[in-house]
């Protein structure tokens, strides 16, 4: 047998064998622990066709009357997505000034503040909302505190992490002159950092639409109610037209965003 | 505090005739993007428009206010006599947000190739490939797990079918970018011994992407397990169900076990990719 040249450094051959072990256990593991078999999505192959073709095609228009109803369902969901982001940018700019060592002016607070806010970011957006509904009530306002709750505390980490990746020359720089701190945030953080904010939070917008969708499945209103209550009713194809409508939606913001970001970051 | 010259001779009333002004040096950045402000303007008013169209009754939620505090309240008092059924039902939603992963993982990996460019070399394939995925990525994870559960029942196929399908689409999506970041150079040279096309693709353009992949894996585990978390609340099984039903069967006690437990793991998921990307860059 010939001597074979090995294609990768023989380090991370070691370390994609390993995961690739990982990656097998785990599927073992979990496969033994849900009792999931790819094999029973086979097997209900014939059920699943049936239900594609027969219920769910082809999608089919609701009435004529109803129809305003859902266009305005998807504004709502538009609408909440949009204010819930802007008003937890605004927020999430001040909180991430506290937030970085090398900006705030209480550096020994800035661990708090960002330990708050990881807190608040991984729980989901949904299990606030939950909470929330049973504090405040079902309605359109608890969804938009709940949006604003996990958005605020992603474009914290965010923020702060734009902040420290830009030099900090700039900051020091001012600091050794006497700026005061909103001197500082004003002529260094700001002109600096403040396209990379915003093409975060243009990513925030496009989570959010997707999330706000979610959100008002459970109660939040907009879109999601609307479609949650076809499929609880048995509507498929009538699901099907809104689901086309929600993935235009969402089609169409993420062009919209990634055409803005190109523009802000020229 | 000190008065510039300028304005301390006119506070004296002298005339500054002689005195030029003194060149300034412009610390204003020129060549600013025009577009920023504009951009500013245009979100404060599409959102203050949005929220009057929204007409949120804010005077009832500000009345309702301190009934969050005494639902948080009754969260913090943890109640771990449910511990048997949080923990298992964590445990199930752990292993469906895996599972999904490395199935998707999989079929990501297949149809990423089917959507890059320069594997097949058949544009209609991949222009085919990647609207259908952006069709799929388009639409909220729980709507797949919906129509899962009506074709699949209850249980956790739905959960892995339903988080199969985003996942699929956005790994499709990420791969088929990293496939088609590799240089055109590779393949050709692999081209020019006459290696057949899929011989390309498992022997060069999969070995040099496959750091990516581990790492859109990752960022992936992390979304997966709240979207699962967040799963249960439409109707699979999992710890969201636990959380769900709790809070509406004012069962605070358990629902705070439940939503810890939920921040416990998903910060471990995320302190632990931390670590693993620190150590790859």
């Amino acid at each position: 047998m010939t001597k074979r040249i090995p294609l990768i450094a023989h380090n991370l051959k070691r370390l994609y064998t390993g995961f690739l072990i990982a990656a097998v256990l785990l599927f073992f593991v979990c496969s033994y622990l849900t009792n999931f078999n790819i094999m029973t999505l086979f097997a209900n192959g014939d059920a699943f066709w049936e239900f594609i073709t027969e219920d769910f095609l082809p999608p089919a228009l609701p009435k004529s009357s109803r129809i305003p109803g859902i266009l305005s369902s998807v504004l709502v969901t538009l609408a909440l997505a949009v204010s819930a982001t802007t008003v937890a940018a605004v927020l999430a700019f001040f909180v991430s000034l506290f937030g970085s060592e090398k900006v705030s002016p209480f550096p020994k607070a800035a661990k708090f503040v960002r330990g708050f806010a990881t807190f608040l970011r991984n729980i989901p957006a949904l299990v606030w909302a939950f909470i929330l509904f049973s504090s405040l009530g079902i309605g359109t306002g608890v969804g938009f505190v709940a949006l604003c709750i996990t958005s605020f505390a992603f474009m914290v980490r965010a923020f702060v992490e734009t902040m420290e990746d830009v030099s900090q020359d700039c900051v020091e720089s001012l600091q050794a002159v006497g700026a005061t701190f909103p001197q500082r945030v004003a002529q260094a953080i700001l002109p600096s950092c403040l396209s990379g904010f915003l093409s975060w939070f243009l990513y925030c917008v496009e989570l959010n639409i997707r999330a706000s969708t979610i959100v008002g499945m459970v109660g939040g209103g907009g879109v999601g109610l609307t479609l949650f209550s076809y499929i609880k009713g048995f509507q498929y194809d009538i699901a099907l037209s809104i689901i086309l409508l929600i993935a235009v939606m969402v089609i169409v913001v993420d062009r919209i965003t990634s055409k803005l970001r190109k523009e802000l970051l020229k | 505090m000190t008065l510039n010259s300028n304005e301390a001779a006119i506070r004296l009333g002298w005339r500054p005739a002689k005195i030029k002004r003194a060149a300034r040096i412009p610390v204003k950045c020129r060549q600013r993007n025009r577009f920023i402000p504009i951009f500013l303007i245009t979100v404060a008013i599409l959102s203050v428009l949005s929220l009057f169209y929204l007409e949120i009754d804010w005077a009832k939620m500000a009345s309702r206010l301190p009934d969050v505090g005494i639902v948080f309240w009754d969260l913090a008092h943890l109640d771990f006599s449910n511990m048997d059924l949080v923990s298992s039902s964590l445990i199930e939603t752990v292993s469906i947000a895996v599972l999904s992963l490395l199935y998707s993982l999989v079929l990501g990996i297949v149809f990423g190739m089917l959507a890059a460019r320069n594997v097949f070399r058949v544009p209609v394939l991949s222009v085919i490939t990647q609207s259908f995925f952006t069709f799929l990525r388009a639409v909220p994870t729980p709507v797949w797990v919906l129509l899962m559960l009506v074709c699949l029942g209850m249980g956790p196929e739905a959960g892995v079918a339903g988080l199969c399908v985003h996942t699929t689409a956005f790994f499709t999506k990420s791969f088929a970018q990293s496939f088609e970041s590799i240089p055109d150079e590779t393949i050709e040279a692999l081209e020019a011994t006459g290696a057949n096309r899929l011989s390309i693709f498992i022997n060069a353009i999969l070995p040099a992407a496959l750091p990516q992949i581990v790492a859109w894996a990752g960022m992936r585990l992390e979304t997966n397990f709240s979207e699962c978390a967040i799963l249960g609340m439409v109707g699979t099984g999992g710890i969201g169900y636990v959380i769900s039903n709790s809070l509406q069967g004012y069962d605070y006690g358990t629902a705070g076990v439940a939503i810890l437990l939920v921040f416990l793991v998903a910060y471990c998921i995320e302190r632990v990719f931390v670590r693993i990307k620190k150590k790859f860059s």
